[in-house]
């Protein structure tokens, strides 16, 4: 199997010992390579998805989807980023100006910082903590501030209301989201994330944890899910309440941080639940067939990365364009009366069968 | 008969009753207007418990209203009580808001348009026009001239105060304003424009963290006012208003006003026109239905579901367009019959579609009826009781699903219905889910209604011949069909002329947006977008 | 205890029937797709014949029409969307003065296509087109004159039949 490490460590070589860069300087360039590569993805990923919403909500829904500009409409969310680059920023007169200029940037460094911790390939992994999850879980969460202070400083009713819907949501699934994923790093034993991809080798966690890990890889989707403001649980855009909820006054590129940054989360949330449950870049694994084991590994691992994340995008997507929008009470009790309650006897319960 | 005429006459003297209308008129003098009022309503032997309309009429010296009272207990004997007021600079009549609640809204029409000042109102405003308007527009010597047009940006009055009409001990007219919200609520604006208030009204509504606390209508915006040009058209010519008003139920419509006249010129028929024009009808239903439907399911944010409706709906687009020539206002029915014959596919096309709706009715609902989310949501929100449907005058399936057994299809049977054998579909509860439900199975009893008419259209002549000059005789006519969302009242005074000398629309639709207060008060913001849904108004019937 | 099992059972029904939910959309995710592709199925695209797009007046090969010029559907027009603009000419034969159309002024921006006019037409001099491409630049377009440049009307057959007023009735 490919191990991009070949690529870091020749880009690290030619810095330090053909170039002759001391200790500093190398770190600068290359920390500036892996933003730059990593900016490149993320605007990638989410112009990619933008058009497979598209197209699949379409599919749904017994429509074409875009299919003007380029082949199949390829070209259309190229086109559409363009209009929204070009589009003027206009300055609500009544708003909070630094804070109201200031809410996307949260929104998007909240999703970019977890976005550079994702093991993308084998040896193709920015940071690696020894607190990955942690970390993961604490960066994803700084979204909301962007999103409640979006709200706050519009000066908007709809806005307000939607801000204050998300700040109840995104804290109230932080808990499901987080005990799923630790419900896996019992079974880890660690929480670096390179660590917990490693320990799948021999069977990724979904099948090795039973149904234990099937009920957090499910509870992690649905809280996933929600901290992506995403349908059925997108109570703090509501389209059809709140018009566009806690970004009803933005426009032009701010408004696009948020499109994008909404799209990236998906991504993320399905990078994540494929790293923890689904091996991450790990090829599929059957204990005693190697015959199999070997030609699953010829498939690189980039592919089984992105492979894995199609699937549970897909599964998001579907969701997504199947259900109606639960009410504020509905959501908050499928939380505290249902997904935690569980998750609290998963975790309680694979602890147990780990120590036996 | 003969003994509700007595009652009445011992409750108000100066009762007169007219001969030769096509149902119990009495006129009572203005005075004694309320104590009947009061009578009808409250006495058990008469119990007149829906004011169905208030009709306000200029007649010339004086300025007239009447009422349309039916009684849903007593068979629903139909009532109309009219009175008039002689003071065409100040007139004023006592309210009967206290008494029905669909009055409410009645009177401030009649306000707005003939400048009845009600006494006892509670919030007299102009319902459409706006506080600065100059004049009642459909007083005969209203000058048109008096409203010009302006193209520049006045500073619109904020609607905040309204007006109210009281009488003290000296029975003196005490005027008092009044604030409609108070300094400290949290007013949200929803409309006019916004996606989910199906047309361009406004809720004002103000809230309490999620919940609502109190909901004012806003209606107006796309007023054009049908009635008062109507009095300047021919009949053939005001068809396609009538189309115009719920578009939803454009044929449903235009073939009431199609009866109306009818049944003023007493021209029969022939067979052929009355069936096609009955499956026309409930072709529409199902399409108003379906897009009901479709658009709860948007409300409530299931927008493939919305898709999916919309998909379906189009077959019966697709009929209308081959047969008709148009697909929203099918521009059919005409006075004494149908436009053309039908077309040859029109028949086969029907069939096929029945099977089709009747598979895919099923998806909709494995899709979302028994979706956790939409029932729990459904369920939980918009209990209307009976006796508030009957009040606000809530008809049609709303009113359906509260038990109320309205539709008049049965109780007055026109066209067809009383050749084909169909359910009433009630339910017991009048939550949004029963509204949702009662819907979806309209739709399965559509589909039997026409499935028992396509084969027995007889043949014949699809028109009767007709003068080409109509005119009416003298004489008022009242017609009601059941359009989709319910009770269509078609009112036409006629002095004999081309033209009619009063023609009032009775909406459905605002007596549904009226009805929002009690069935929304106390519930989350999301459940007054989706009751809205459930309700299923639709604006222009309202902005008539 | 028997609240729990009540929970357990809705929670159940509630996952069982969310996932038929997702059967459906995914029954019709494979099923044909609705959309038609307009621009590019221009050629193969018909409208229904009743189909109402345009008023016209169709005129036979020697440019001439029926149209003979007596308002009706002028009259009958709830928008005012018809304009017949006449003039009287002296008929060749009998010498009397008759009235000639000069011109037919159809406004479509304002027409409603509630066929009016084609129904109480005595002759059968207009109907309707099932061209629904209307769109153009300039508002004044929408103005458009039905009957030919030098078009004449239809010579009929004399004597004229009578019994037309009875069809004119009709409606």
């Amino acid at each position: 199997m490919f191990d991009f490490k070949i690529v870091t460590s020749w880009i690290d070589n030619l810095l330090r010992v053909d170039l002759g860069l001391d200790n500093f300087w190398t770190l600068a360039i290359e920390f500036i390579l892996v933003g730059v590569a990593l900016l490149a993805a993320y605007a990638l990923i989410a112009l990619v998805l933008i058009y497979a919403e598209r197209k699949i909500c379409a599919f749904f829904q017994c429509r074409i989807g875009p299919d003007r500009v380029g082949k199949w409409g390829l070209i259309q969310v190229i086109a559409d980023m363009i209009k929204i680059l070009t589009k003027e920023i206009i300055p609500i007169k009544r708003s909070e100006k630094l804070l109201f200029f200031l809410a996307p940037f949260f929104v998007i460094i909240g999703s970019f910082l977890t976005f550079g911790a994702l093991p993308f390939a084998k040896g193709l992994h920015a940071i690696d903590f020894n607190i990955g999850v942690l970390y993961i879980l604490a960066v994803s969460s700084l979204g909301v501030i962007g999103i409640v202070l979006a709200g706050w400083s519009s000066n908007n009713k709809y806005s307000l209301i939607g801000a204050m819907r998300a700040g109840a949501q995104l804290i109230s699934y932080e808990i499901s989201a987080g005990l799923a994923l630790m419900t896996m790093v019992v079974l880890a034993g660690s929480m670096q994330l390179s660590t917990i991809v490693e320990s799948q080798a021999d069977g990724w966690f979904i099948f090795k944890g039973g149904i234990f890990a099937l009920v957090a890889f499910v509870i992690y989707l649905i809280a996933g899910h929600a901290e992506t403001n995403r349908g059925p649980f997108d109570l703090p855009e509501s389209e059809s309440e709140l018009t566009a909820g806690y970004h009803t006054e933005y426009s032009g590129i701010m408004f696009g941080f948020y499109y994008v940054a909404e799209y990236t989360n998906l991504f993320i949330i399905s990078a994540i639940a494929t790293t923890m449950f689904l091996g991450g870049w790990m090829p599929l694994h059957i204990p005693g067939l190697d015959g199999f084991n070997q030609v699953m590994d010829y498939i690189p691992s980039a592919v089984w990365f992105f492979g894995k994340c199609a699937f549970c995008i897909f599964l998001a997507l579907w969701v997504r364009w199947s259900y109606p929008r639960l009410r504020i009470d509905q959501l908050l009790k499928l939380e505290w009366k249902i997904l935690m309650p569980i998750s609290l006897i998963n975790i309680a319960a694979v602890a147990v069968a780990v120590t036996i | 008969m003969e003994n509700l005429k007595e009652k009445i006459q011992a409750i108000a003297p100066s009762a007169v009753f007219e001969e030769n209308t096509q149902v119990l008129t009495v006129d009572v003098d203005k005075n004694e207007l309320h104590q009947l009022a009061e009578n009808l309503k409250n006495d058990e032997s008469l119990a007149f418990d829906y004011l169905q309309d208030i009709i306000g009429l200029d007649l010339g010296d004086a300025l007239g209203v009447n009422y349309r009272l039916f009684s849903t207990k007593n068979n629903n004997q139909a009532l109309v009580v009219k009175t008039k007021t002689d003071d065409r600079e100040n007139p004023t009549l006592h309210s009967v808001s206290n008494l029905w609640q669909s009055a409410n809204l009645y009177e401030r029409e009649v306000y707005d348009f003939l400048g009845i000042k009600f006494i006892g109102h509670p919030d007299l405003r102009r319902l459409f026009l706006r506080p600065d308007w100059k004049g009642f527009p459909l007083r005969k010597d209203y000058d048109i001239e008096s409203n010009p047009v302006t193209l520049k940006n006045e500073s619109v009055e904020e609607f905040e105060g309204s007006e109210k009409l009281e009488l003290d001990s000296n029975g003196h007219i005490k005027e008092s304003n009044f604030q409609l919200f108070d300094d400290k609520d949290y007013v949200v604006s929803f409309g006019p424009q916004h996606p989910s208030t199906h047309g361009v009204l406004q809720l004002r509504v103000s809230l309490n963290g999620e919940t609502v606390k109190h909901i004012d209508p806003n209606f107006g915006y796309i007023h054009r006012g049908i009635e008062k040009m109507c009095e300047s058209y021919t009949y053939p010519k005001i068809l396609h208003l009538c189309e115009r008003l719920d578009y939803l139920s454009a044929a449903i419509n235009r073939h009431g006003f199609c009866l109306c006249v009818e049944k003023a010129l007493e021209l029969e028929v022939p067979e052929r026109a009355v069936y096609v024009r009955t499956i026309f009808d409930e072709l529409t239903r199902i399409a108003s239905h379906l897009l009901g439907w479709a658009s709860m399911a948007n409300d409530m944010g299931a927008i493939t579901a919305f898709i999916y409706g919309m998909r379906d709906r189009e077959k019966i687009m697709d009929i209308f367009e081959e047969t008709a020539g148009g697909r929203l206002f099918t521009n059919y029915s005409v006075i004494g019959g149908l436009m053309q014959d039908i077309h040859p596919n029109f028949q086969k096309r029907v069939k096929e579609f029945i099977p089709y709706m009747r598979k895919m009715l099923k998806e909709y609902h494995t899709l979302f009826t028994n979706n956790p989310i939409a029932k729990q949501r459904m369920l939980s929100a918009g209990w209307l009781k009976i006796d508030d449907a009957i009040s606000y005058g809530v008809t049609g399936p709303s009113g359906r699903a509260s038990n109320w057994h309205n539709d008049i299809r049965k109780i007055e049977p026109y066209a067809a219905y009383n050749k084909v054998n169909f359910n009433e579909i009630t339910r017991e509860n009048g939550g949004s889910f029963d509204r949702y439900m009662v819907r979806l199975d309209e739709i399965l009893e559509s589909l039997s209604i026409i499935e028992q008419l396509i084969d027995n259209i007889p043949d014949g002549d699809y028109k009767a011949k007709t003068k080409p000059i109509i005119k009416l005789p003298e004489g008022e006519f009242y017609q009601r069909v059941e359009n989709a969302r319910g009770d269509f009242n078609i009112y036409i005074n006629s002095k004999g002329d081309k033209t009619p000398y009063r023609v009032k629309f009775r909406s459905p639709s605002e007596t549904l947006v009226s009805a929002l207060e009690p069935t929304v008060k106390g519930e989350k913001i999301a459940d007054l977008i989706m009751i809205g849904g459930s309700l299923d108004y639709v604006i222009p019937c309202i902005d008539r | 205890m028997k609240s729990l099992i009540n929970y357990f059972k809705s929670l159940f029904e509630g996952i069982w029937n969310l996932l038929l939910g997702l059967k459906i959309s995914m029954t019709n995710l494979l099923r044909k797709k609705v959309t038609e592709k307009y621009p590019e199925n221009r050629k193969t695209k018909k409208q229904f014949e009743r189909f109402r797009a345009q008023l016209t007046m169709p005129h036979n090969d020697k440019n001439e029409h029926k149209c003979i010029a007596c308002g009706i559907c002028e009259m009958n027009c709830p928008n005012g969307t018809i304009q017949v603009i006449s003039r009287m000419e002296a008929d060749p034969e009998t010498g009397r003065n008759k009235k000639v159309l000069d011109k037919y002024i159809y406004d479509i921006g304002t027409c409603i296509y509630c066929n009016q006019c084609v129904s109480t037409c005595p002759q059968d001099a207009i109907a309707w087109s099932q061209d629904f491409e209307q769109a153009v630049f300039d508002r004044d377009r929408l103005y458009m004159q039905l009957n030919n440049p030098n078009s004449k009307v239809i010579e009929k057959p004399k004597p004229a039949p009578a019994p037309k007023a009875a069809e004119t009735a009709n409606n």
